[in-house]
C-alpha cells in the first residue's frame, strides 16, 4: 500500500490488490430481489458496472482543467450539465455543481490518478476526493429506456432536452441519483451506495412491463 | 333473474358503434347486451333502462341525465368481486367492456323499492338544507352511529376490502405546449403547433377523440365533421413531436403550468388490466406534465333547466338526446318534449324526428325565434311553441308528461294556462357552460360574459382558451380560434406558428338565446314541487332560496349550507343555475354573487394513480449498509433511523425460543462492558473537509476550539444554530493540515453538510474550504470492550499500543488484509476501536471479526444497546435528550464552549443573552429511581412537589431511561429546571395511573465516572 502524506491533505488508497473479496452495493440485491436475465423480449436491459474509480473535484474550473487536461488529456466539460470523456469512453468527468465535477475511471486508477492531479494542481485551492466505495453505476439500454426513465424521474428526458453527453443531478423515484447519457442508446445512472438497493428494485418494479432483464 | 337480450331503444343503423360486436353486462343484477363502442350509460338506455340510483338525500328514483363528465346520477359500482370494487364511476364514462358488472351506488336495498324514499318522500318538507346538520349533529359524539345508518342508505360507492390486483403509476412528461380537449378547438390548436414543430401532448377524456365533432350535424367541407377529426387524429399519431392521451383527464391544473393527466389505461378493456406477455400492464397512469405553455379546449357543459320535478327519469339534457342518437344509435324514448332558450338545442329534436320518434313539441322560452334549426324544425312539421317552458315533469319513475305555460322571463312568472303534453323524455337546454375548472385551479376568478350568459375562464400566464372553453360556440369560429390560440401560445415560447387551412363550414343563421335559468311556477318556489338544481347533492331551488333567507348571503356559504357542487360532481351542471336562483332571491346579478371555486380533481381519480409505485415496499427508500445482509441473516430486529434501516439488537434463538428485547439488549450490554461487543456504525454522516481555512471553519461552525488539533488526533465537537441551542455532534479528526473528518448524527448528516455549505456560500465564502460527503464510501465498524484489542492485534498490522495509539488518536494500516483508518474514540465509555474501510470490502472485514472474535465472546449489538451504554456514561444524543431548546451549558457541557476563541462562531451570541445564562433553565442530570425495578417513562413529566393543587408546575421531563444490567436497576436521563444545582434531591413523575414514582437527582455519569476504562 503506498501511502505518500501529502503535506496538507492525506490521500490514502482504499484498494488492495490482495485477493479479498468485494460486494458491490448491489450484491444484496441481486440475491434478495433476483436479476432476471435480458431475453429477447426484453425492451430494457440494465449492466451495473461496479467498483469503477469514482472521484469527487472541487476547486475552480481553470486550474482544474489545466490539471486534468495535463494527466488525462482531456479537459473538463465546458458547460453545466455536461459530461466529457476520453476518446475511448473508459474515462469521463461530469459537471455537479459550479466547482464540482465527478470525475470516473477503470477500478484501480483512482488512488494513482489522484496524486497525479494534485501534482498538477500544486498550490491551488482544490480538493479531491475518493468515494469509490459510496457509489456504483448502472446502465440503462433498450428501446424503452427512456420511458421507464420517465416514471422514475421529474428531469426531461426528451432527446431534446437531454441531448447525448448532458448529466445532472435529478431526482429518482423518492430519491436522487446522478443521471447521464454517454451515448445515442446509452444511459447511465450514478447511485448512492446505501440508496442502490431502494433503486434497483423500483427500477425492476417499473420496467416489469417492458420485461427488463439484468446483464451480469 | 330475467334474461333480455333486446334493445328497444337501439337504432338499426347510425352512431359510431360496431353491432357486430356484442357484450353482455350486468347492472343491478340483470344481463343485458350492448355494442362495441358503447359506453355503460349507452347501453342502458338502449335496454330502456330509466332508473339507475337513488338521490343522495331524498331516495328518488334517478335517470341518466347527460352523456359525459358532467353526469351526476348514474353513478355506479363496478366490480365482480370484492378486489375489482370500484366506486363512483360515471356510467357515462365507463366504456362497455364483456362481462362488466355494474349496480347502483345508491339505494337500498334496491333502487326500484327503496327503503330511504319513504323518508323522502315523508320527510322531503321536513329535510330543508342543512338538515343533517341541524338534526345529527347533537351529541357530537353520537355522529359517528347515525353516520352509519345514513351512509348505508344514502352513501355513494364504497371502496374495496381486499387488496386490489392491479398496478398503477406515474410518467413525468414534458412539452410546449399541453393542449386539454381534443374538440373541434383542441384538435386544431394541436395540428398547427404540432406542424409549427412543437412538442405537442394533446389529452381527452373520451373513449374517442374528436369531441363534438363525433355527433355534430354540421358538415366540414360538406363531410361529415367526424370524418376531418379522424383524418387529423391520424396525422398527428403519425408525428414524433406529438403524443396523443386519450382517456385521460386533466385532473388538476397545479402552479407553475404542472397539470396532472389521469390516463385510464384498461378500464375499457376489462374490471382489471389484462396480462400481456404474463405481465399485469398499468391500470391507470397519473401523467405529470411540465408544459410551457397550456391551451384549455375543454368545451362547454350544456346547463339544464331548473323546473318543477326535472329529476323524474326521461328528463335529459338536449345535448346528451343528441349526443346518444347520433354517436351510439341510440334514442332514449319514443316522445320528446324539448324546452329550450336558444337555437342550438334544436338540433335535439332534428335528429329525434331523423330517428323515426315522435317531437311532440319544442317550447321555447323566445318570444320570436328566428335561426336555420328554427327553420328546419318548421320544415319538418314539428310544433314550436314559443315564449313558454316546460315548468313541470309528470310521472315518477318516468317522464309521463310535461306542463308547458307561456313565462314571463323578467317578472319570473307563469303568465298562461299550463297545457299537459303526453310525453315520455324531456329533454332541455339552458345554454352553456364554458368548463372553466382547470382554469379555475389556478386561482384565476372567471368573469361573466352576458353575451354567451356563461362564465369564461380568467387566464393566468401562459394558459390560454380556445373555443367552446372561453364562449365561443360556432363551430367555424371554434376551430379558428384554436388555430389563434396555438399561434398565440407558441409565440409565448418565442415559436412561430405555421398557418392550417381549416375546412369550410356553411354558415348557419343562429338568433340570440334568452337567459332562463330557474323556470317559473304556479307555485310559489318553496311550495312548487321540487325544480333540483345539483342533482347528485339533491340541492333544489327552494333550498337556495331558504338558504339566502336563512342570511347565506355568500355564495361560497349557501355552498357549504346546501352542499351545492360538492363531492365527486364539483357543480358541473348545477352551479351557475345555483348562482343565478341566489342572484334572484339576493336581488343582485349572477356576476355580483360570483361564483364558487373549483378544486381538483375535475373527476374523482382513484388513489392508485395518485400513490403510483409509491406504495408497499417501494414507499419509502430503505438505506442499507454494506453490512446489511448479514444483520438479516443473524436475525437482526431492525429500528428505522431516519430512512437507514439499522439493527436494533439481535435476539438469540435458544431452544426454539426466541429472545425477548429485554433479555437481548441486557446480554448484548453485558457483552460489551465484559468482553467485547461490535456495531455497524456506518450510518454516521462522514464529510470530508479539504482546504486552508478548513481549522477556521470547524472553529466557526464547532462550539469548541480546533486550532491546536494535531495531524492523527480526533476530537469530540458541539455544534449549535445560531439561537446557541445544539443541533449536532460528532469527532472530527485531523487527517492533515488542511484535511478533516467530520463525522455527524445518522440522522442531521444531509443537514450539516447543507449547513456548512450553506454559512459558507452565503456568510463565508472568502474562506477556501471544501465539504464532501463520504458517508457512503466508508463501511464504520466499532468494536468496544475490554477484549478489543486482542481482537483487533490479531488481525491489523496497526500498533496498538496504549501509549503510541492513545484514546482519541487515529491510525492508518490493515485491518483483515483491507486498507482501514481505525479511530480510538469511544461511545460506550470502554476501549474502542472504530474501524473505517471502503464500503465494498466491509463484508469480508465484518466476518474476519467474527473469525477471530469468538474466543473474546465478540457479540454483535444494536441500536438499543448503544443507547444503555452511551446513557449509562451520560453521552447524549441529540434530538432525544436535546430538542433544539438546549445549550450547551444546558448539557454541563461548559468544557465544550470557547468563548475565547480569535474569532467568532455559530452560536456565541445567543448563548450570552440573559435568557440563555439564566440558572433555572432545564439543565440535563441522571435520574436515580428509588425503586431500582422502575424504569421511568420517557417523556415523563417532573414535578418538585406532587402534593401541589393541580395544575401542577413542571420542572421537566425525562429524555432517556433504560435498564442498565451494570447497575442492575433503571436509570434515566432528565432535563430538570436548575437541576445541575439540585444534585442528592428528590423529584417526583405523576403518571396517568395514578402511580407517582420517586426519583434521585444525580450526575448524568453513572458507570466510570473517571472515564478510565476508555483510556486503558
Amino acid at each position: 500500500m503506498s501511502n505518500p502524506v501529502v503535506a496538507k491533505a492525506r490521500t490514502f488508497d482504499t484498494r488492495t490488490e490482495a485477493n479479498i473479496p468485494v460486494e458491490s452495493p448491489l450484491a444484496y440485491s441481486y440475491q434478495r430481489s433476483g436479476a432476471p436475465a435480458p431475453s429477447a423480449k426484453s425492451r430494457v436491459v440494465l449492466r451495473e458496472r461496479a467498483m469503477l474509480g469514482h472521484l469527487i473535484l472541487r476547486g475552480g474550473a481553470i486550474v482544474l482543467d489545466e490539471a486534468v487536461r495535463a494527466v488525462l488529456g482531456f479537459g473538463l466539460p465546458a458547460r453545466p450539465n455536461t459530461l466529457s470523456h476520453s476518446e475511448d469512453g473508459a474515462r469521463s468527468i461530469q459537471w455537479l455543481s459550479p466547482d464540482e465535477w465527478l470525475l470516473i475511471v477503470p477500478g484501480g486508477e483512482e488512488f494513482e490518478l489522484e496524486g497525479e492531479l494534485r501534482n498538477a494542481l500544486g498550490d491551488a485551492h482544490y480538493a479531491i476526493v475518493n468515494v469509490s466505495g459510496g457509489q456504483t453505476l448502472i446502465e440503462l439500454s433498450g428501446e424503452k429506456a427512456r420511458e421507464l426513465l420517465m416514471k422514475s424521474t421529474p428531469s426531461d428526458v426528451h432527446p431534446e432536452a437531454f441531448p447525448v453527453g448532458k448529466g445532472v443531478t435529478a431526482v429518482f423515484a423518492k430519491t436522487n441519483l446522478i443521471l447521464r447519457r454517454p451515448t445515442e442508446t446509452r444511459w447511465e445512472l450514478v447511485l448512492r451506495r446505501s440508496f442502490s438497493d431502494y433503486c434497483y428494485r423500483w427500477l425492476l418494479d417499473a420496467g416489469a412491463e417492458y420485461a427488463i432483464g439484468v446483464e451480469r | 333473474m330475467s334474461k333480455s337480450v333486446t334493445q328497444p331503444n337501439r337504432l338499426k343503423e347510425g352512431g359510431r358503434i360496431d353491432r357486430s360486436r356484442k357484450l353482455g353486462f350486468t347492472f343491478n343484477g340483470q344481463h343485458y347486451q350492448g355494442h362495441a363502442g358503447d359506453t355503460l350509460a349507452s347501453a342502458l338506455l338502449a335496454n330502456g333502462v330509466d332508473i339507475v340510483n337513488r338521490s343522495f338525500k331524498y331516495s328518488r328514483p334517478r335517470g341518466i341525465v347527460a352523456a359525459g363528465a358532467e353526469e351526476p346520477n348514474a353513478l355506479v359500482q363496478l366490480g365482480s368481486n370484492e378486489a375489482a370494487q370500484v366506486p363512483n364511476v360515471r356510467a357515462t364514462q365507463q366504456a362497455l367492456f364483456d362481462g362488466l358488472v355494474a349496480r347502483s351506488t345508491n339505494g337500498w336495498p334496491n333502487v326500484q323499492r327503496d327503503v330511504m324514499s319513504l323518508v323522502g318522500k315523508l320527510g322531503g318538507r321536513f329535510m330543508p338544507p342543512g338538515f343533517y346538520y341541524k338534526t345529527f349533529m347533537a351529541p357530537a359524539s353520537m355522529w359517528m352511529t347515525y353516520e352509519k345508518y345514513i351512509r348505508k342508505g344514502a352513501g355513494l360507492g364504497r371502496s374495496p376490502m381486499e387488496a386490489d390486483p392491479d398496478s398503477y403509476d406515474h410518467l413525468n412528461q414534458h412539452c410546449d405546449l399541453l393542449v386539454i380537449g381534443a374538440g373541434p378547438a383542441g384538435l386544431a390548436a394541436a395540428l398547427t403547433a404540432a406542424r409549427s414543430g412543437a412538442r405537442v401532448i394533446l389529452a381527452d377524456e373520451q373513449e374517442e377523440m374528436g369531441g363534438s365533432l363525433l355527433d355534430s350535424r354540421e358538415l366540414l367541407d360538406q363531410q361529415p365533421a367526424a370524418k376531418w377529426a379522424e383524418r387529423v387524429l391520424e396525422e398527428l399519431a403519425g408525428l414524433d413531436n406529438v403524443m396523443l392521451l386519450p382517456r385521460t383527464t386533466a385532473n388538476g391544473y397545479h402552479d407553475h403550468h404542472f397539470v396532472t393527466l389521469h390516463e385510464r389505461r384498461t378500464e375499457h378493456l376489462g374490471e382489471t388490466a389484462p396480462l400481456v406477455d404474463g405481465h399485469r400492464g398499468v391500470r391507470s397512469r397519473m401523467h405529470r406534465v411540465r408544459a410551457g405553455q397550456v391551451l384549455l379546449a375543454t368545451g362547454a357543459h350544456e346547463r339544464p333547466l331548473v323546473y318543477a320535478n326535472n329529476d323524474v327519469p326521461g328528463n335529459l339534457l338536449a345535448g346528451a338526446v343528441s349526443t346518444y342518437i347520433r354517436r351510439y344509435g341510440v334514442v332514449p324514448g319514443n316522445k320528446l318534449v324539448l324546452s329550450t332558450s336558444n337555437d342550438h338545442a334544436y338540433r335535439a329534436a332534428l335528429d329525434w324526428v331523423e330517428a323515426g320518434r315522435e317531437v311532440v313539441a319544442i317550447v321555447d322560452a323566445r318570444a320570436n325565434p328566428q335561426g336555420d334549426w328554427i327553420d328546419a324544425a318548421k320544415a319538418k312539421g314539428i310544433r314550436i311553441i314559443t315564449g313558454s317552458a316546460v315548468i313541470e315533469a309528470k310521472g315518477e319513475k318516468r317522464v309521463s308528461a310535461a306542463r308547458v305555460a307561456k313565462i314571463d322571463l323578467d317578472a319570473f312568472k307563469v303568465t298562461g294556462q299550463a297545457e299537459t303534453l303526453a310525453c315520455d323524455t324531456i329533454a332541455s337546454s339552458g345554454g352553456y357552460s364554458p368548463v372553466i375548472h382547470l382554469a379555475s385551479h389556478t386561482g384565476a376568478r372567471p368573469t361573466w360574459n352576458e353575451e354567451i350568459l356563461g362564465f369564461v375562464p380568467s387566464l393566468v400566464k401562459g394558459v390560454h382558451a380556445a373555443g367552446s372553453a372561453r364562449g365561443i360556440h360556432d363551430l367555424a369560429a371554434g376551430m379558428a380560434d384554436g388555430v389563434a390560440m396555438a399561434a398565440q401560445a407558441l409565440e409565448a415560447l418565442g415559436q412561430s406558428a405555421r398557418a392550417v387551412e381549416l375546412p369550410q363550414v356553411d354558415a348557419r343563421r343562429e338568433g340570440p338565446a334568452c337567459a332562463l335559468y330557474q323556470v317559473p311556477h304556479e307555485k310559489p318556489t318553496l311550495r312548487a314541487p321540487k325544480q333540483f338544481v345539483d342533482l347528485q347533492n339533491d340541492v333544489t331551488a327552494g333550498g337556495i332560496e331558504l338558504a339566502t333567507r336563512e342570511g347565506f348571503e355568500s355564495i361560497e356559504h349557501v355552498k357549504r349550507y346546501t352542499a351545492m357542487g360538492f363531492g365527486t360532481d364539483q357543480g358541473k351542471l348545477g352551479n351557475i343555475n345555483g348562482m343565478a336562483i341566489a342572484a334572484r332571491c339576493l336581488g343582485k346579478t349572477i356576476p355580483e354573487v360570483g361564483t364558487t371555486v373549483f378544486r381538483p380533481n375535475y373527476t374523482p381519480v382513484t388513489f392508485g394513480a395518485i400513490a403510483g409505485r409509491h406504495c408497499r415496499d417501494l414507499f419509502d427508500p430503505e438505506r442499507y449498509t454494506a453490512l446489511h445482509q448479514w444483520h438479516v441473516e443473524n436475525g437482526a430486529e431492525f429500528e428505522d433511523v431516519g430512512q437507514w434501516k439499522r439493527p436494533w439488537y439481535f435476539p438469540k434463538v435458544v431452544n426454539g425460543k426466541k429472545e425477548t428485547m429485554f433479555d437481548a439488549v441486557a446480554r448484548e450490554c453485558r457483552a460489551v462492558r465484559e468482553k467485547v461487543g461490535i456495531l455497524d456504525a456506518s450510518t454516521l454522516g462522514k464529510i470530508d473537509i479539504q482546504g486552508p481555512d478548513a481549522r477556521e471553519f470547524l472553529g466557526r461552525v464547532y462550539t469548541n476550539k480546533w486550532e491546536k488539533l494535531a495531524v492523527g488526533k480526533c476530537r469530540y465537537g458541539l455544534m449549535c444554530k445560531d439561537d446557541g441551542m445544539v443541533t449536532d455532534d460528532g469527532v472530527t479528526s485531523c487527517l492533515a493540515d488542511n484535511h478533516f473528518l467530520m463525522t455527524t448524527t445518522t440522522g442531521g448528516a444531509a443537514a450539516v453538510l447543507e449547513w456548512l455549505e450553506l454559512w459558507h456560500q452565503t456568510e463565508w465564502p472568502e474562506l477556501n474550504v471544501t465539504f464532501t460527503s463520504v458517508t457512503d464510501h466508508w463501511a464504520t465498524m466499532t468494536i468496544t470492550g475490554p477484549e478489543a484489542r486482542n481482537l483487533l492485534a490479531e488481525i491489523t498490522d496497526i500498533d496498538l499500543d496504549r501509549d503510541t495509539f492513545k484514546f482519541m488518536d487515529w491510525r492508518e494500516g490493515k485491518v483483515a488484509g483491507v486498507p482501514a483508518r481505525v479511530f480510538r474514540i469511544s461511545f460506550t465509555g470502554e476501549l474502542t476501536y472504530e474501524i473505517n474501510v471502503q464500503a465494498n470490502y466491509a463484508m469480508h472485514v465484518w466476518k474476519t471479526l467474527f473469525e477471530h472474535g469468538e474466543k473474546y465472546g465478540l457479540t454483535p449489538y444494536g441500536t438499543e444497546t448503544m443507547h444503555v451504554l452511551r446513557a449509562e456514561k451520560g453521552f447524549i444524543i441529540v434530538g432525544q435528550d436535546t430538542d433544539g431548546s438546549v445549550t450547551p451549558e444546558d448539557l454541563g457541557m461548559q468544557w465544550c464552549v470557547g468563548y475565547d476563541k480569535p474569532y467568532s462562531w455559530i452560536g456565541k451570541r445567543a448563548l450570552t443573552r440573559s435568557d440563555t445564562r439564566r440558572t433555572d433553565r432545564k439543565q440535563l442530570v441522571g435520574l436515580k429511581p428509588k425503586d431500582p425495578k422502575v424504569v421511568l417513562e420517557e417523556g415523563a413529566q417532573i414535578v418538585f412537589d406532587p402534593k401541589h393543587a393541580i395544575p401542577m408546575p413542571m420542572a421537566g421531563h425525562v429524555t432517556s431511561s433504560y435498564y442498565s444490567p451494570t447497575l442492575d436497576s433503571g436509570f434515566a436521563l432528565a432535563v430538570v429546571k436548575g437541576g445541575q444545582q439540585k444534585m442528592g434531591e428528590t423529584v417526583y413523575l405523576p403518571m396517568a395511573d395514578g402511580q407517582v414514582h420517586e426519583a434521585e437527582i444525580v450526575s448524568p455519569i453513572f458507570v466510570d465516572p473517571k472515564g478510565e476504562r476508555q483510556n486503558v
